[in-house]
């Protein structure tokens, strides 16, 4: 199931269940509505655009993102929906360069997970 | 349900120690064994939260402590919930005494970790996250915590120096706690010319890597009457969860396990938030005890960083929230902050907080959580 939400990311969208039953979107990665607990879902692509919902640029970064220090990690808010998806957005050094509603993209996805860009 | 009480407590000092993860939990044991004036055979069974045992080559500690403290015969349970196993820990023994399955239990947390140096720590903590969309991303917990200050800042009347505040406060009450990891006064200035962690997160926003262990003994009444006149008992035990990921929750200014335990705990007490004389709350970084303040219900969302520039959570403010010097300034070994938590409120409620005692304070609540606040438990405490 993450595979197949990881090749709709490498497309530049977010692979999401819509419930049969209710109608409520989760990301790829839940197996019973959060909403109404039915278990049936068909997939709804989204287009991986959206703002900056939070961000934090990370200076002192875990094992393997050394190279990429500083980087931002980011909230975004799919465009059009009440959903989020996070990831890590490269080359930001100041806050100045990434305010709270700036316009994102996803681009792919590597091994620094989910990769988005400035639009 | 049977009525809970807590008998004794006992902790070592929170920093970097010398003493293995076994050694420093079978110390923190028999200080609570000792402050209860019991006989360890009178125990029934042991709860030992920890993390990452793993570090210091010693996992499924439960056996083990129970053996060293000569009762190896005893049931024991080894729990992990991130940075709020100790305070799910002693929810797990606190509903088997009021259950009635056990009169007595040891409750222990311990951590040692800071001899694996900032990268180590840094790395091995981001696996508490949703690894997939956080740790594996890049986000560190500083970075989780940032980005929920970053949505703060950017909702509400607040400013950097307002955060920077809550460490100042934390560390004041610190320096009067002689088993805190760091006893140094700090001004806002100190704050905001520390290191960048993560922004908004400086390196005084957040709470240190540390080693130590702390253990309560958890009774019936029946059995604390029987045994002392100085025990604590607990009126309100109410857990929550919530999404995993910060991704997942439509606020990023608020903890929503923090409100469902509170409620759970505060119905449990028959009593609301304004009946709390203090309060030990979940601080790992600045924001948090900002954002904890709010949702435990003190103050209003949003005017959580007016409360502390007007001093209301200082030791003689109307609420005074962290007395101990929290995770900021006491510590933060993760496996045993919950615990600890108990600890300084059985310390308060029983006489024996010195320097650092809330005055005329009767109730304590402590409010430990793990990760982003997907795990949380309160409990509450009166005086007898």
């Amino acid at each position: 199931m993450k595979q197949e939400f990881i090749d709709a990311v490498k497309a530049g969208n977010v692979l999401t269940k819509k419930c049969t039953k209710c109608g409520h979107l989760h990301l790829a990665t839940v197996y019973f509505c959060q909403n109404c607990g039915a278990k049936g879902f068909e997939n709804q692509i989204l287009k991986g655009t959206g703002t900056v919902a939070t961000y934090t640029i990370i200076t002192v970064p875990p094992a393997g993102f050394e190279k990429y220090t500083p980087y931002a990690w980011v909230v975004m808010k799919i465009d059009g929906y009440e959903l989020r998806v996070s990831g890590f957005l490269g080359g930001i050094g100041s806050p100045a360069q990434l305010p709270v509603g700036a316009k994102i993209k996803i681009i792919g996805y590597d091994d620094r997970g989910i990769l988005l860009e400035k639009q | 349900m049977e009525k809970v009480c807590v008998l004794g407590a006992g902790s070592t000092k929170y920093g970097k120690l010398e003493d293995s993860i076994t050694d420093i939990t079978i110390q923190a044991s028999v200080g609570a064994i000792e402050s209860a004036g019991i006989d360890p055979k009178e125990i029934q069974a042991g709860y030992i939260s920890n993390v990452f045992g793993v570090a210091d080559k010693q996992v499924h500690l439960g056996p083990v402590i129970m053996s060293n403290l000569g009762i190896p015969e005893k049931p024991s349970l080894s729990i992990e919930s991130a940075c709020g196993s100790g305070s799910v820990s002693f929810r797990e023994a606190f509903a088997n005494v009021a259950a009635g399955f056990y009169d007595a239990v040891l409750v222990a947390g311990t951590e040692k970790v800071t001899h694996t140096g900032t990268e180590w720590t840094t790395t091995y903590f981001s696996y508490c996250s949703d690894f997939f969309y956080e740790g594996g991303a890049g986000a560190s917990f500083p970075g989780l915590f940032a980005s929920m200050a970053r949505a703060y800042l950017t909702e509400f009347k607040a400013t950097e120096e307002d955060l920077a505040a809550v460490a100042v406060k934390n560390h004041e009450n610190g320096l009067l706690n002689p088993k805190a990891h760091l006893r140094k006064k700090i001004t806002i200035d100190d704050v905001m010319n520390s290191a960048v962690v993560a922004s908004p997160l400086k390196l005084y926003d957040c709470c240190p890597f540390s080693d130590g262990a702390s253990a309560v003994i958890l009774c019936s009444e029946k059995f604390a009457k029987a045994h002392s006149k100085n025990y604590v008992n607990v009126i309100g035990s109410g857990r929550g969860g919530s999404p995993a990921t910060l991704q997942g929750r439509d606020h990023m200014t608020t903890i929503p396990s923090t409100k469902l335990a509170a409620q759970a705990a505060y119905k449990m007490a028959g009593i609301t938030a304004k009946d709390i004389d203090f309060a030990e709350v979940h601080d790992c970084f600045t924001i948090a005890e900002v954002v904890d303040t709010e949702d435990l219900g003190f103050f209003e969302k949003g005017t959580g960083v007016q409360a502390v520039r007007e001093g209301r959570t200082a030791r003689n403010g109307d609420i005074p929230v962290n007395p101990s010097g929290g995770l900021k300034a006491k510590g933060h070994p993760i496996g045993a902050t919950g615990v600890g938590q108990v600890v300084e409120v059985f310390e308060q409620l029983t006489g024996k907080a010195g320097e650092r005692t809330v005055k005329d304070a009767k109730i304590g609540l402590t409010h430990n959580f793990g990760a982003t606040g997907a795990s949380c438990a309160v409990h509450i405490f009166q005086s007898v």
